[in-house]
């Protein structure tokens, strides 16, 4: 599913966890392209733990600032914790940058330290370590081992949470929207939409039963759109996406134990918006959210995931549709109004979005007053 | 390697919430950045918008009324926010 790219090494990234410590293995070239990917893994596994982070540097060939910049964030945050983010076996490039920015306190100087995980999958068979194949997994490779995956936590969610989050942004070059659709019940369900059209979007496919999500949700692989006007797949639900004004369509499984639960889709009103580089970035955050999202299973089901993401998203659109009210009013600009809104919740002592919902359901009772009176 | 304390990041140590959780109240206020923006804002490697930097303010000051506090990180609007500390 990924490998995209012509890079002669794939960055790859493989967790592994363990009682004492939460292993990373890192491959490939560290960049500004993969760094990303990297910094938000490397955060969901500093918020989500209680063991040091050991960064399995041995088979990195290239890291530059921006990987430097992302392991020096998770060990800041560790700071003053027993914790700690630790490198181990940099090869003599990474020891390199590592020395020359005073961060080899990072290194660690214990050649033992990572023997237990220098033995292959096969030699491991007994240990009660959880391996996630994270990124650029190779359909070859063994990806989710089973056993005792930790407890699980909100920052479980939250984490795969900002990895979503941080798809639509890394690619909101090319996005107008973003949904993450999830099978609860047998069925596909969207959880999170970034906006109206998008869920329509998802809904048009449940409705015809065909379509780029359920295929990917389906089948486990990506299926890319790259022309709406163009595409001759799904005859029922093309028309009713470029009536929507679509015109290209990337759709990244998400996989849980080795089984496709779900789909990220990614839409835009643009033909053609999503290049290589898109397409490796969905991969790589859409894998990294199967990752968590298997974890979460042991005591979060999907349910309690989608219900916390059906919140914020509701409490988001009341926000915006009181900030509206304020801004017809008062004619105010955005931001001014929602100054105004976070000032009266202040004053009322209630919370912004307590007093967002109290000046929308004002706003309704003024209109349905205002309508009867004509 | 980390600059020094900036009032968010303070607040956010004082209330006890994680970079995620932080950044998920921002998120239901309205807040459109990545967490990984968000942690630098708070690391001051990058400038938050005027926005960004009051949703983040708010969503502490409301963590601070749970806790049965006020509101003590200043916004915008009030004059004494020295944004280079923010």
């Amino acid at each position: 599913m990924s490998g995209v790219g012509d890079r002669a090494v794939p960055f790859d990234l493989r967790v592994s966890f363990s009682a004492s410590r939460t292993v990373l293995q890192v491959g490939g070239e560290v960049d500004v392209l993969t760094a990303p990917g990297l910094g938000a893994l490397l955060d969901a596994l500093v918020d989500r733990g209680d063991s040091d982070v050991v960064i399995d540097a041995r088979n990195i060939h290239f890291m530059d600032a921006s990987g430097l910049g992302v392991i020096a964030a998770a060990s800041g945050r560790l700071r003053g914790s027993a914790r700690r983010v630790i490198v181990a076996s940099p090869p003599p490039i990474v020891r390199r940058i590592l020395e020359l920015t005073g961060m080899n306190e990072l290194i660690d100087h214990d050649p033992g330290y990572l023997q237990r995980q220098a033995l292959g999958p096969e030699q491991r068979a007994g240990d009660d370590s959880l391996s996630v194949a994270a990124v650029g997994a190779d359909p070859g490779l063994p990806s989710v081992g089973r056993a005792m995956a930790p407890p699980a936590g909100t920052d479980v969610i939250d984490a795969a949470l900002r990895l979503v989050t941080a798809l639509a942004r890394a690619t909101v070059g090319g996005a107008d929207g973003v949904s993450v659709s999830l099978t609860r019940h047998g069925q596909l369900t969207t959880v999170a939409a970034s906006d109206e059209t998008i869920a329509q979007m998802d809904r048009d496919q449940y409705a015809t039963g065909e379509g780029p999500c359920l295929a990917a949700a389906s089948e486990g692989h990506w299926f890319h759109v790259e022309s709406l006007a163009d595409e001759a797949r799904w005859p029922q639900f093309i028309p009713r996406a470029i009536a929507g004004g679509i015109s290209s369509i990337l759709s990244t499984p998400l996989v849980v134990a080795d089984r496709p639960i779900g789909a990220l889709n990614i839409y835009s009103s643009t033909e053609r918006a999503f290049g290589p580089h898109d397409q490796e970035l969905a991969a790589l955050f859409a894998t990294q959210a199967s990752g968590i999202l298997t974890e979460a299973r042991a005591d979060l089901t999907t349910e309690k995931v989608a219900q916390r993401l059906r919140e914020a998203l509701s409490g988001r659109e009341i926000i915006a549709q009181a900030q509206g009210v304020i801004m017809g009013r008062q004619g105010a600009s955005a931001d001014a109004a929602y100054a105004v809104l976070r000032h009266s919740s202040r004053q009322a002592g209630i919370t912004i979005r307590q007093r967002a919902s109290a000046i929308v359901d004002n706003a309704r009772h003024d209109d349905l007053i205002g309508r009867a009176a004509r | 390697m980390t600059p020094p304390t900036g009032v968010l990041e303070q607040g956010r140590l004082d209330v006890g919430l994680s970079h995620g959780e932080l950044w998920f109240r921002y998120f239901e206020l309205g807040g459109m950045s990545t967490a990984l923006e968000v942690e630098a804002y708070l690391y001051a490697a990058l400038d938050p918008t005027l926005h960004d930097r009051d949703l983040l303010a708010a969503a502490l000051n409301e963590r601070f009324s749970e806790l049965g506090g006020d509101h003590p990180i200043p916004y915008s609007e009030d004059n004494e926010v020295d944004q280079h500390n923010a």
